[in-house]
């Protein structure tokens, strides 16, 4: 074995101390910055954009070919999708109307009832950059970020209208989104149709629970649909939320359905946390 | 000229072997680019590869943004360099199968604590396959980057 020279000794010693030294440094930050942590999401706001890029310029072979088996898979799907666009379509034209005279008499009965509901100024249209889930992380990248007004603690739906997370951190031209199914996600929710609340919460898996609700009484059964509840005033009432699988399961939108999105913004400023 | 590029491109290799892994991250396969860890690992600790210390750094703060666990693999990551730079005991670079059971130990132990809070079943099926399928590219891609710097 060659015996290393004691000026290399000495260096690696510095450098251990020197790692060793940054852990303190991390805890009291940890510590400190609750809940926000500027200071790592700002450092993040710099270096993703720039690895990001040198990871396109190497992997960019390796995405041309993922792409293309994505793109082939599209096409042998689409005869089949393009049928069952058509017979969901036929379903809902049929429905239409019925929606229309039910639309009606609700704006009707909230101006007699005098209720106010938050109604978003302002949407933006984004598209999924990334599909962060890991382990029990769900989260997401969109390409729409501060530039565009965005901020932590606005809504994220669907197109169709459905909840599809919150917004937790935005950097200039990015924005990273909580999905429901992330297990920090704790939301409250109403069964459409009934004055009963109760929490959704993710778990990491596709289905995320409910439970506490307001009504001890009450059985959930499967296909009750979800909305949200302005409880605490964190989320604005009524954007739908998923329906219930069974008792306890509630299906819901996932991050690797979503290829668009809609970013809302309320008037009323409420921030998730 | 040709040889001079040949060595850069080979010095940079373990470098671009993390972006490359990072950047490819995908929810089953390589969530939030947690393979980046093996060259990281690998180039620190088992084949110390100049000024790679603060790029690992650098990546395991990224893996950290991916994974929403703020600071945990660099934190995770500062540990183990202190500790192997204190000890005298085990020489890592001496340790057969580029020391794959001390990676083992790394990685098992940082994704356990990371999920233990959040345990249940679907999590723990995930942390299983993302254990296993870790440590099976393990060895292939050091030896690759041993053979791409013509180290054996």
């Amino acid at each position: 074995m060659i015996e290393k020279p004691t000026s290399y000794k000495i260096m690696t010693i510095i450098k251990s101390v020197a790692a060793a030294m940054v852990l303190p440094v991390l805890f009291i930050y940890i510590m400190i910055a609750k809940p926000d942590y500027r200071i790592m999401n700002a450092l993040a706001h710099v270096v993703l954009p720039v690895a990001n890029a040198v990871g396109d310029v190497i992997t960019w072979p390796v995405r041309v070919v993922g792409t293309m088996f994505d793109n082939l898979h599209e096409l042998s799907t689409l005869r089949a999708e393009n049928e069952e666009l058509r017979v969901r379509l036929s379903d809902a034209l049929a429905n239409k109307n019925l929606c229309d005279v039910s639309i009606a008499e609700n704006k009707k009965m909230e101006s007699e009832l005098g209720l106010a509901r938050s109604i978003p100024h302002k949407t933006v249209i984004a598209d999924v950059i990334h599909d962060n889930r890991a382990l029990h992380h769900n989260t997401f990248l969109i390409n729409r970020g501060t530039n565009d007004g965005i901020t932590p603690g606005m809504v994220v739906v669907s197109p169709s209208n459905q909840f599809a997370g919150i917004i937790i951190d935005g950097g200039a031209n990015f924005a990273r989104v909580r999905s429901v199914t992330d297990t920090d996600t704790n939301i409250a929710v109403r069964i459409a149709g009934y004055e009963v609340y109760g929490f959704l919460t993710g778990n990491g898996s596709s289905t995320p629970t409910i439970g506490f609700f307001s009504d001890p009484n009450f059985r959930a059964a499967a296909d009750l649909q979800l909305i949200t509840s302005n409880i605490s005033g964190v989320l604005p009432a009524g954007i739908y939320v998923g329906s219930m699988k069974n008792q306890t399961d509630v299906n819901v939108l996932n991050p690797g359905q979503l290829s668009r999105v809609i970013v809302l913004q309320f008037d009323n400023g409420s921030i998730y946390q | 000229m040709k040889e001079n590029i040949v060595n850069f491109l080979r010095k940079i290799f373990p470098f671009l072997t993390v972006i490359f892994l990072w950047r490819l991250a995908t929810p089953f396969w390589n969530p939030g680019g947690i393979l980046a860890l093996i060259p990281i690992f690998f180039c620190t600790f088992i084949r110390p590869t100049p000024w790679f210390m603060p790029f690992g750094l650098v990546f395991c703060f990224l893996i950290d943004y991916n994974l929403n666990t703020l600071c945990y693999w660099t934190a995770i990551y500062c540990l183990c360099y202190a500790i192997n730079g204190f000890q005298i005991f085990v020489d890592l670079r001496d340790m057969d199968y580029n020391a794959i059971d001390i990676f083992m130990i790394f990685i098992g132990v940082g994704i356990f604590l990371s999920e233990i809070i959040h345990l249940n079943w679907t999590v723990f099926g995930r942390m299983v396959w993302t254990f296993a399928w870790i440590t099976t590219l393990y060895l292939p891609i050091t030896n690759f980057i041993r053979t791409v710097e013509h180290d054996r």
